[in-house]
């Protein structure tokens, strides 16, 4: 059970630059965030490093879900991280992970690479250290609290 | 949910992952042959078992001489619905996004 992560992997038929458009476009974003069925009748996206985030998606029968965060790392058109919480009816924000989206030239298109958990990978941390050390104090104060 | 972050917290340092690793691997375990393979002191390994049993994620009980530990699978269970959830989201959305992608393309002109 190393299955507090998640790792998902897709081809997706469009170049790099294309897909990170997708991402990181607020318009273009609400046309497919989420699963089949819900739109997105509010969102706020602040597409730049430290910029918060947050979407609130409605289902079929009307319920809403929000979630949000803050983007930690753009590079386009190879990478874009940012964390992630659900908020509850109150505007709480839940458990927060990091959410890590590669995306690779790959023949055909894009090989989109997608790694949400509590931190980061120790090689894409160690990597990164010091463009966003200040992201990783806050997470490791946060850290240090809850244990106490 | 706040009970998710603490189990996460709990399970993010690598000893105490490895013992509930352990656990479910195995089942029901003394503390003994849980700090047998571990290089750390026997307080260490105390303290490592009070912040999982804090967190929801063990317990304990005595038999006889015995000091046992097992895994809550409540806790299990609580990581295993969060991550369900967000593979459902997920799933969806990229699912979405190839669509996007597809309708993406045409229109910006491939030269």
């Amino acid at each position: 059970m190393s299955a507090d992560e998640l790792r998902l992997e897709r081809l997706i038929a469009a170049p790099p630059e294309e897909v990170f458009r997708l991402w990181t476009t607020p318009e273009l974003l609400v046309t497919w965030w989420g699963p089949d069925g819900v739109d997105i009748p509010e969102h706020a996206l602040d597409v730049r490093p430290g910029g918060a985030w947050r979407t609130t998606m409605r289902q079929p029968d009307g319920a809403r879900n929000t979630v949000s965060g803050r983007y930690l790392e753009i590079d386009p058109p190879r990478r874009l991280v940012f964390t992630w919480a659900w908020e509850d009816a109150a505007g709480r924000r839940g458990h927060e992970t990091v959410v890590d989206v590669r995306f690779e030239s790959a023949p055909g298109g894009t090989h989109l690479l997608l790694h949400q958990a509590r931190f980061l990978d120790h090689e894409s941390r160690d990597r990164h250290q010091h463009g966003w050390s200040s992201s990783f104090d806050c997470l490791a104060r946060a850290t240090a609290k809850r244990e106490g | 949910m706040g009970d998710l972050t603490v189990i996460l917290a709990a399970l993010a340092e690598p000893v105490r992952r490895g013992i509930v690793e352990r656990l479910v691997r195995e089942g029901e375990r003394t503390v003994g042959e849980l700090a047998a393979p571990l290089d750390i002191s026997t307080p260490a390994v105390s303290r490592h078992l009070r912040i999982l049993e804090e967190a929801g994620l063990i317990e304990r009980r005595v038999r006889r001489q015995w000091r046992l530990v097992r895994v809550r699978p409540e806790a299990i269970g609580e990581i295993e619905r969060w991550l369900l959830e967000q593979k459902r989201f997920w799933e969806g959305a990229l699912d979405r996004l190839e669509a996007a992608a597809a309708r993406q393309v045409p229109k910006r002109g491939k030269s």
